[in-house]
């Protein structure tokens, strides 16, 4: 099978997205099938992989608590014309679509089987509302819609009113289940953080409240935080004598992150809200590291409710300090949560992922058909091209 | 003041243009509901297909064999009016049958491709109904009623597919 993949963000800014389409690119390409992923790009000499084209440079524009690298406009739209005309692909999969971006371009420009996945979950938002009127009819042409949770669909049933197919992110179980401990980062009574800690969403300033409790209770306990930034800000607001007790790890790429949940003894997931789905958290549990999460919706959809990790009350320090220390404390339980993480974490593997994708393409997809050019892209031109028809 | 008189073609021209938007969106609508259903109804054959397939083996007993016949090719020849009923009506036939751990371990295929056309089954059947739903919608709408923009297609009909029983053939 011939498929296209669109990434609404910049390609060579690592994120959620981009990762999943990279990752399933990958997956479909094992399998044999042919893969075009059309994407934005800042700088093109940094894509590494041949089956990624760029569509220009992105602009940054603030969404969703964070700031996202889009491209639109009518050079863009040259470009992603271009691309799906050249392209005769047997299914168009296309990312977020209902932000404006290649996504959108490529859902108002051609015509056939097409796949939208929507990652983000936002609050009602009346900006969304009203534009909607003007994004239906151009949605409405997704054959198919995917949500990557039920967070997402809820979003999408609120502000398009229309339902989707719901698919979690994937995840390769493997390549966390079997990554090594890095021994200067292994010791006992360790904690994990992996994320854009400069962000407030991601909660960091919850956990760094929580800290002095938990070094009260177990002096021994350290903190590993890893993520882009400078720490330097971040540490101002710790006591100076629990310093020594954190370390920053800066930008760490997949293998590095991987060992890092390996070597701890327990992920902290502090997030305070935006978020859709928490792939990290699948990692954690694919890893076999007990999980403590905030309460907000995604989390306790993906650990259903405490099942998979222990949850605290959303931005409250003191019970997350609880249940740190708490889940420090019992070996039993910390062994258990280990236990039913890596049994979940099958579920979000791209064994089953990519197949329910691929079911999701087959239904799409019409016998024989392929993705084409809306031939009267524009409104004036369809008119005249109905005309001599009749 | 006048009337501007050039107002008048230009509205002509918006309606025009609009009507035909409204119309082609219905059309692609249409269209999403018969690929939809078509992959669906593939999906349903094979399903009656190999149900048929399992009444040829020697071991199945000979009610159950009867039941299963008459349900496979009840669903395969339905109307499309009770077509639901007796895809259903299918279901609970091989339901019976997958209870019986004996017969399952001894046709592991068999059983592996049945599990899996449910799973997609599941899926297409909620996308059909989604399709379906969305283009009833369109076409209650006043102006696609007044100018009768859905031209000659039929009214998309939605299947009473019991999604849960379908669910339970996995098990």
């Amino acid at each position: 099978m011939k498929i296209g993949l669109i990434s609404p963000y910049a390609w060579d800014v690592p994120g959620g997205v981009q990762a999943h389409i990279r990752d399933l690119a990958y997956h479909y390409l094992d399998q044999g099938h042919q893969i075009s992923v059309l994407a934005p790009a800042s700088d093109e000499s940094s894509i590494v992989e041949d089956f990624v084209v760029s569509a220009g440079r992105p602009v940054a524009i603030p969404y969703n608590g964070a700031v996202a690298r889009v491209l639109f406009g009518p050079v863009a739209a040259s470009r992603v014309r271009q691309w799906v005309a050249g392209g005769d692909f047997d299914v168009l999969h296309l990312h977020e679509p209902a932000i404006p971006s290649l996504s959108l371009l490529a859902c108002s420009i051609a015509e056939g089987p097409l796949v939208g996945t929507f990652h983000a979950a936002a609050p009602r938002q009346k900006v969304t509302f009203a534009i909607a009127p003007f994004l239906e009819p151009v949605i409405e042409k997704l054959r198919a819609r995917i949500a990557v949770s039920e967070i997402a669909r809820e979003t999408l049933r609120i502000h398009l009113d229309t339902d989707a197919v719901v698919i979690p992110n994937g995840i390769s179980k493997e390549f966390f289940e079997k990554a090594e401990a890095n021994p200067t980062w292994r010791r006992d009574l360790t904690i994990g953080f992996i994320g854009r800690f400069s962000e407030p969403r991601k909660g960091l300033n919850v956990l760094l409240e929580a800290f002095p409790r938990i070094a009260l209770a177990l002096p021994e306990v350290r903190l590993l935080i890893a993520g882009p930034g400078e720490g330097v800000e971040a540490m101002e607001s710790v006591y100076p004598a629990l310093r020594s007790r954190i370390t920053f790890l800066g930008r760490i790429d997949d293998q590095a992150k991987a060992s890092l949940l390996k070597s701890i003894s327990v992920y902290v997931a502090p997030n305070t809200g935006g978020e859709s789905f928490g792939i990290i958290l699948t990692e954690a549990m694919a890893s076999g590291v007990p999980i403590v999460a905030s309460d907000i919706p995604a989390f306790s959809q993906l650990l259903e409710d405490g099942k998979y990790g222990l949850l605290f009350e959303n931005e409250n320090s003191s019970d997350l300090a609880d249940k740190l220390i708490r889940l420090l404390k019992d070996n039993d339980l910390a062994q258990r949560y280990s236990q039913s993480g890596l049994d979940h974490a099958a579920r979000f593997d791209w064994n089953q992922v990519g197949d329910e994708i691929m079911n999701v393409y087959l239904h799409a997809r019409g016998e024989d058909e392929r993705v084409t050019l809306l031939s009267e892209a524009r409104p004036w031109s369809r008119l005249f091209t109905r005309g001599e028809e009749e | 003041m006048e009337f501007p008189v050039f107002v008048i073609p230009l509205f002509v021209l918006f309606a025009i243009w609009y009507l035909t938007f409204s119309a082609t969106r219905l059309d692609r609508l249409h269209q999403r509901v018969e690929t939809s259903w078509a992959n669906l109804d593939a999906i349903l054959q094979r399903r009656a297909s190999l149900a048929l397939e399992l009444t040829h083996f020697p071991e199945t007993d000979p009610a159950a064999n009867l039941l299963l016949t008459e349900a496979a090719h009840h669903a395969r020849n339905a109307d499309i009016s009770v077509r639901s009923e007796a895809e259903s009506a299918l279901t609970g036939a091989l339901l019976l049958l997958r209870d019986e751990s004996w017969l399952v371990e001894k046709h592991p295929d068999l059983f592996e491709e049945l599990d899996q056309l449910t799973e997609r089954l599941k899926v297409g059947i909620s996308l059909h109904l989604e399709g379906v739903s969305a283009a009833r919608a369109r076409r209650s709408k006043l102006i696609y009623r007044v100018f009768r923009l859905a031209g000659k297609a039929p009214l998309p009909v939605k299947y009473a597919f019991e999604d849960d029983s379908l669910v339970e053939v996995q098990r």
